[in-house]
């Protein structure tokens, strides 16, 4: 394949940051297909629109989703990216490798494709750039004999589920994300591989209200961890932060002289719902207005700690934009156990009522969090069996319309509807 | 009361199969048995693309199905 000429894309490398285009003139000598990549791209930028066609019937047999088509609309011209198909690996859990199996997976993708990887995709996969239709049965029969590894999800299937470091690297985890991430990964290896719902469904595990997978911005069922109980407080260490003894934030942001810490500016004032005072050098937290939005206990991790009484909040209903604009999850449970003793059924519970409504309601290509925002929260949280809280209300005042239903009312009522709209049809 | 599941499976594929629509999704078949539950529909279609007489065609971001050479193919248009 030749080398095409590629001026617009040369640009990209004239700056201080590693290009992209670099790494695929590297990787052109030894797969020539990258200079089609390379050539079809140029034309986009100079045509201002894309070459690829997505979508496809590509897929290994068994399961539908893993793999997305993609081919060039101007095969002629660059006949080395004629298919250009992505694959999916399913991470595993907080993204722990072997550096062993990294170039295990490499060496399979050079030989099977491009060589070119996208480390990571939104929901955690490996993904894979580039190979034929001829090359995915053995690439999936090597990728999962040899290397033990499968394929993630894509189209209207639960996507690959994620999660963070949790328990492994933080002290903040208040339940094991990795065990919940995988269980459920296993639980739902159907639901993965096959087309289930109206659209994708993403499901993320945080440990803490840090939220490192961003479960609450990205992800259709977010697991949070929370706490129940009171923030744990070590006051000696709150005085050794006042004394400077201890940096705050652990030592982060150190690179300039923020002067000496000031507990009033940094942290009290600064906490979103003002439940923070000093008492002398005491520390003093009202926890029952604590939002848990985590800020002293990162400015502070040596004296303050999440509380003993662990577990997670459920949000539900988090999207990027396609339609309506991007969306935050919806919390949904405030607070529920994380119980590996029951596999995790109470999380299975949610799961599976969500799934049964939003298959039933849900339109095609709609998210979950669309179909909560079109039907209406309070049709969501009685189909979900959950008593609505002052928490679930977003705007209180802005919609004066409430419609009671018949046993929600002391002594209920009788409404004929037929009736109703007979007596007021125009 | 809901069909069994050979009487579901071939209404799916007569659906995929005669419809007006190359490309179904799986809400589309919702239709073909409307005591049937949504978890039925999409096991039966998803048993019928395991035997041979459907595919799934994919976008990436969504996923139809269709009755086996009725499916657009973007490898030969």
């Amino acid at each position: 394949m030749p080398k095409h000429d590629t001026p617009l894309l040369d640009e990209l490398e004239s700056g201080p940051w590693p290009s992209f285009v670099t790494d695929l003139k590297r990787q052109a000598e030894k797969k020539p297909e990258c200079f089609d990549i390379l050539g079809q791209l140029e034309l986009s930028y100079r045509d201002k629109v894309t070459h690829w066609k997505h979508g496809g019937i590509v897929g290994v047999f068994g399961y539908g989703g893993g793999i997305v088509g993609r081919y060039s609309d101007v095969p002629d011209q660059f006949p080395g990216v004629a298919h250009f198909h992505t694959v999916r690996l399913n991470q595993p859990s907080s993204m722990f490798y072997s550096s062993a199996k990294l170039r295990d997976i490499c060496n399979l993708w050079e030989k099977y494709g491009s060589g070119m990887t996208n480390m990571h995709g939104s929901t955690g996969d490996l993904v894979l750039l580039g190979t034929t239709t001829p090359n995915l049965e053995p690439l999936f029969y090597d990728l999962t004999h040899d290397l033990n590894q499968d394929l993630g999800g894509s189209g209207s299937n639960l996507r690959t589920p994620s999660c963070c470091l949790g328990r492994a690297r933080c002290e903040w985890g208040c339940y094991d994300t990795q065990n919940l991430c995988h269980s459920l990964t296993m639980h739902y290896q159907d639901e993965i591989h096959r087309p289930a719902f109206p659209y994708k469904f993403k499901m993320k595990f945080s440990g803490c209200p840090n939220d490192c997978v961003a479960a609450i911005a990205r992800s259709d069922f977010a697991v949070i961890g929370t706490w129940r109980d009171d923030i744990r407080i070590d006051q000696a260490a709150v005085k050794g932060y006042l004394s400077g003894e201890f940096a705050p934030n652990a030592g982060a942001h150190s690179d300039k002289d923020w002067g000496k810490f000031d507990i009033k500016a940094e942290v009290l004032d600064l906490c979103p719902t003002g439940c923070m005072w000093m008492e002398g050098d005491s520390l003093k937290i009202d926890n029952s207005e604590c939002t848990r939005c985590m800020h002293c206990l990162n400015v502070m991790p040596r004296a303050l700690r999440p509380g003993l009484k662990q577990g997670a909040t459920i949000c539900v209903g988090a999207k990027a934009p396609i339609l309506d604009g991007a969306q935050f999850a919806t919390m949904t449970v405030p607070f529920i156990e994380v119980n590996p003793d029951t596999e995790f059924a109470e999380i299975i519970e949610v799961i599976e009522k969500i799934w049964d409504w939003w298959m039933e309601v849900g339109k095609n290509r709609e998210r979950v969090g669309e179909t909560i925002q079109r039907i209406g929260l309070p049709t969501f949280l009685k189909v979900m069996e959950i008593t609505p809280t002052p928490q679930h209300v977003k705007e209180p005042r802005s919609n004066p319309y409430v419609f009671w239903q018949e046993d929600e009312v002391e002594g209920g009522f009788e409404r004929d509807v037929i009736a109703y709209r007979k007596r007021n049809a125009q | 009361m809901a069909l069994s599941k050979d009487e579901l499976k071939a209404n799916i594929l007569e659906k995929a199969l005669n419809g007006p629509k190359a490309q179904l999704y799986v809400k589309d078949f919702y239709a073909c048995d409307p005591d049937a539950g949504p978890r039925d529909i999409k096991n039966a279609a998803n048993d019928l693309v395991k035997e041979g007489k459907m595919t799934f065609w994919s976008s990436g971001s969504t996923t139809m199905y269709a009755a086996q050479g009725r499916a657009k193919d973007e490898e030969h248009r």
